[in-house]
């Protein structure tokens, strides 16, 4: 199994066209005598007779005078030697073995995941609070109190309303698996299409480094649209590849897995057009260019007509525009959003150039010295090396064009998703023939796991702990109270028994108007500076990351004013810092 | 050696490399994530050492019932005198004052000895030195901080008055030796360095003199500000000859302070001079109490210096003091207010 196309047990050619019976464990052996190139017309099949028949051994000629009766025994017997040691065919235990190493590093990847702890960061409290809402409207009828269309980087009926239930029935915890379960499915997925598409050894390693990324570890406990969108992603590539040798319609199975994706995040947008170059590329060597094409036609007409109704009928289009096509410029330099791409993903991504050169340069390693069989051409191995590769660059590519880093270290793992193939290739072909140098492997890997340990410890470290800042709220919170946080969705979301979310204000708004008792009215950081001397709010509280401007105008009335006495003081250290909650009250 | 030998080891190397490089490249993100903050190691250490939730000193600012309360000589090192004080006056004392020199360490063995028999400690802290110029301009904050950081490690309720009589001249931090703006920073700087120490569970209570004795002395000029104070103390003395009812003796000071705060008045050390008159003022004093909304409660200064102002020396008066604290008004368990 040296080769990234498979072999099959007889050598011999099968049928070209459709998926044919295949081997035992699943694996079609089609792809190992491609011709590729122009060819308009199916591969031709090539017979390999290698091992048919050995010769038959030469009769003796007949000798009157020997009587075999009296022939000497032979002293030993030379036994039957194959032309290898060892076979690269498929079969039922090599699938085994392939499913157990799989399961193993998914039991890896889980514990990496499981490993991290921390409250809920902002985002999940948001989609989970909002999800609880929209269940109570959809179970209920209770109205909804804002339209979250206009403002979630994803359908607010898809992801929230699932995290929610989960939330609902085992809490945070509970919505945090729910995106381990997405998480590892996306790497059986990764193994599933790396392994149709090249073999074990290419899914395993795939695998195995797509694992160890800081993007998987981190997405595989944290309950935002991440998870369920390259889970689904994932599918849709997989459908993709797995119906390369079928009709052309079959493509159309992606479609909804495509369009479902973009709907639960929109960001994954930015990938349909590697799906759409995908179906293309894999089905070409099977049902020839023209069908090919009609692939990738038949996905991009699919998908599109799937997400333009669901922009229509789905209300998805402020929401898209607000958080993705026409996001707000941020200021995040060039060079800072390269060295965090680099830093987050630039170990995987310079393993899958290794491997996309590589196997552009030689289809496989020649394990099996004695298979001459048929190989890809050179352009087609570079059109795939180079899609797939360069899907890893569009994240980061596309919040450069932003000047924004936000969620990158999220987003990088989409396109790491379609470069893992590429990867395993760069790792098996840095491991060898016969795995001669493992430890040039392990070491990569290990050094990958510890860079998604660190970068992962990292991220989860990256907001506060608010236990503490939830119980001392919890005190002196009321079902009438007015409250201003900084980072509302956090309190909103663990006290959600207690509060309801209008009774929060956050220091976000430069559209914050205060309606004074003379009926004046004040506007942003006016309004917030007179709502704070007139006691209008029970509660504030201050933790100086994310307005720290505005937080220096709330601090200076309640400074001046007295209205208000700090009942907390709560410091706290992350990754990026140390800080305070600061929690303030009227006597 | 090989030319396969030579690409192996070319290979290894070059993998080396590129690892040690993306190794060195990917810590940095760990370390200097966004904003090149702390290390993964200072946030599970600072994880490890946080602090219990803060003591909410909120009830006890304005609660339901008066303080009941009492300085004694021995408290809080010793709180035998206190339970026999307790047996005396048949209730236990819920505010129990006591006095600490700027520069001394935080007893805080002895505030857990008065909180754990029900009261709240209130420590008055006397500057004698340096002066509040020298405290106001940082010199001692080394030691106000390292100060707070006990009281927040405490994190139980303590209640600080800090330079109490600051309108009298008979104390070194007192009018003839310090502006009122050297006072009013001082209070402030500490005050900012017990919020930054994150000691939220400090009741601060600002207490001058009765303005009786010394009338010509504003008061607001001394006044921090709201902000920074919770409780307005009050200082001032039944005595035979000077003024003898709660509103002489109390009255002109409210009345002044009620032009620049509303803050709730806590009478911070009161006693009756020996006397005949002893038993009406014991009285006089509950009732005022007692009148007044905005008054929170008293500390009976049970302490003989200067004169016996101890209530046992004179058993009619202990008597009625007895009587009138036995009244549901009077006293509470701070640990369940």
């Amino acid at each position: 199994m040296d080769q990234e196309f498979y072999d099959v047990q007889t050598y011999r050619s099968v049928p070209a066209q459709g998926p044919g019976p295949g081997t035992p464990d699943g694996t079609t052996p089609e792809e190992f005598y491609w011709f590729g190139g122009d060819d308009a017309e199916a591969p031709q099949q090539l017979g390999y007779e290698v091992y048919e028949h050995f010769a038959p051994a030469p009769v003796p000629e007949f000798d009157p005078a020997f009587d075999p009766a009296f022939a000497p025994e032979p002293e030993y017997e030379i036994p039957e030697v194959p032309e290898t040691g060892w076979s690269v065919a498929g079969g039922r235990r090599r699938s085994w073995i392939g499913r157990m190493l799989l399961l193993s590093v998914l039991v890896v990847q889980a514990m990496l995941s499981l490993r991290l702890h921390n409250t809920a960061f902002q985002d999940e409290a948001l989609y989970l609070f909002a999800g609880h809402q929209e269940l109570d409207h959809l179970l209920h009828g209770t109205p909804l109190p804002i339209d979250y269309s206009g403002y979630f980087s994803g359908s607010p009926w898809l992801y929230p309303v699932l995290g929610a239930a989960a939330d609902s029935v085992f809490g945070l915890t509970g919505a945090r698996l729910l995106s381990l379960l997405f998480m590892l499915g996306a790497t059986v997925l990764l193994y599933a299409l790396s392994r149709r598409l090249f073999n074990e050894r290419v899914a395993l390693c795939a695998a195995a480094f797509f694992t160890v990324l800081q993007s998987t570890i981190t997405l595989g406990f944290f309950a935002t649209y991440d998870a369920p969108a390259i889970f689904l992603l994932a599918l849709s590539a997989w459908i993709v590849v797995r119906t390369n040798r079928a009709t052309p319609l079959a493509v159309l199975l992606a479609a909804p897995v495509a369009a479902l994706a973009v709907a639960v995040k929109y960001a994954a947008g930015l990938y349909l057009p590697t799906l759409v170059l995908l179906a293309v590329l894999v089905g070409w060597p099977y049902r020839g260019r023209a069908q090919a094409l009609v692939r990738g036609l038949l996905l991009a007409l699919g998908t599109g007509g799937l997400l333009g109704a669901a922009m229509v009928f789905g209300h998805m289009t402020a929401g898209l525009q607000t958080t993705t096509t026409s996001r707000v410029q941020g200021t995040d330099s060039a060079a800072k959003l390269l060295s965090e791409s680099a830093q987050w993903g630039g170990l995987m991504f310079a393993v899958a150039c290794g491997g996309a050169l590589a196997y552009i340069v030689r289809e496989r390693m020649h394990e099996a010295v004695d298979v001459t069989a048929v190989r890809s051409t050179r352009r087609w191995r570079a059109a795939l090396a180079l899609l797939l590769c360069g899907t890893a660059l569009l994240a980061p590519a596309y919040q450069i064009h932003l000047h924004t880093s936000t969620s990158l270290h999220k987003h990088i793992g989409f396109g790491l998703l379609f470069a893992a193939p590429m990867a395993g290739i760069g790792i098996t072909r840095l491991m060898g023939a016969h795995f001669r140098q493992p430890q040039l492997g392990i070491l990569v890997w290990v050094v990958m796991l510890a860079l998604g340990l660190s970068q992962s410890t990292a991220r989860f470290t990256s907001w506060p702990d608010s236990t503490q800042m939830v119980q001392v709220l919890g005190r002196h919170t009321s079902p009438t109270g007015r409250y201003l946080a900084e980072t509302r969705e956090v309190p909103v979301y663990y006290l959600h028994g207690a509060t309801k979310a209008n009774q929060w204000t956050s220091t976000y708004g430069t559209g914050y108007s205060y309606r004074d008792a003379h009926g004046r009215v004040y506007q942003g950081a006016d309004g917030y500076r007179h709502a704070v001397a007139d006691g209008w709010f029970d509660l504030i509280l201050l933790d100086g990351k994310s307005t720290p401007a505005m937080d220096a105008v709330i601090r200076q009335a309640i400074t001046t004013d007295g209205t208000y006495r700090l009942i907390a003081s709560l410091p706290f250290t992350t990754s990026q810092g140390p800080g305070t909650y600061q929690i303030y009250s009227k006597p | 050696m090989t030319p396969r030998h030579t690409t192996v080891r070319i290979r290894s190397a070059a993998v080396a490399v590129l690892c040690l490089v993306l190794v060195l490249a990917g810590c940095g993100s760990s370390r200097h994530d966004s904003s090149g903050g702390q290390a993964d190691a200072g946030a599970a250490s600072a994880a490890a050492a946080a602090p219990s939730t803060p003591y909410d000193v909120t009830p006890l600012i304005k609660p339901s019932r008066k303080y009941l309360g009492v300085a004694l000589a021995t408290v809080p090192k010793s709180m035998t005198e206190y339970d026999a004080y307790s047996r005396a006056i048949g209730k236990r004392p819920d505010l129990v004052e006591y006095y600490a020199s700027f520069g001394d360490g935080f007893d805080a063995q002895g505030v857990r000895r008065i909180y754990d028999d029900g009261g709240l400690p209130y420590m008055a802290w006397e500057p004698f030195e340096p002066s509040l110029a020298s405290i106001a301009s940082g010199a001692s904050d080394a030691y106000v901080t390292s100060f707070a950081r006990s009281v927040r490690a405490l994190n139980l309720p303590l209640a600080i008055s800090f330079g109490h009589e600051m309108n009298g001249n008979w104390y070194a931090w007192g009018m003839t030796k310090a502006t009122p703006e050297d006072f009013v920073k001082a209070w402030r700087h500490i005050h900012d360095l017990f919020e930054q120490a994150g000691a939220t569970n400090v009741i601060w209570a600002w207490s001058p003199n009765v303005i009786n004795p010394v009338p010509s002395i504003a008061l607001k000029p001394y006044y921090p500000g709201d902000a920074y104070v919770d409780w307005v103390g009050m200082i001032g003395y039944y005595t035979v000859t000077g003024q003898n009812t709660f509103d002489q003796l109390f009255g002109p000071t409210m009345r002044q302070v009620r032009q620049f705060t509303r803050r709730p008045f806590v009478i911070a050390e009161t006693a009756s001079q020996l006397g005949p008159r002893r038993q009406t003022d014991v009285d006089d004093l509950f009732d005022g109490v007692a009148a007044h909304a905005d008054v929170v409660g008293f500390i009976w200064f049970n302490v003989p210096k200067r004169a016996d102002w101890r209530i046992q020396s004179t058993p009619h008066a202990l008597a009625e003091y007895r009587k009138r604290a036995a009244a549901d008004l009077f006293g509470f368990d701070v640990r369940k207010p």
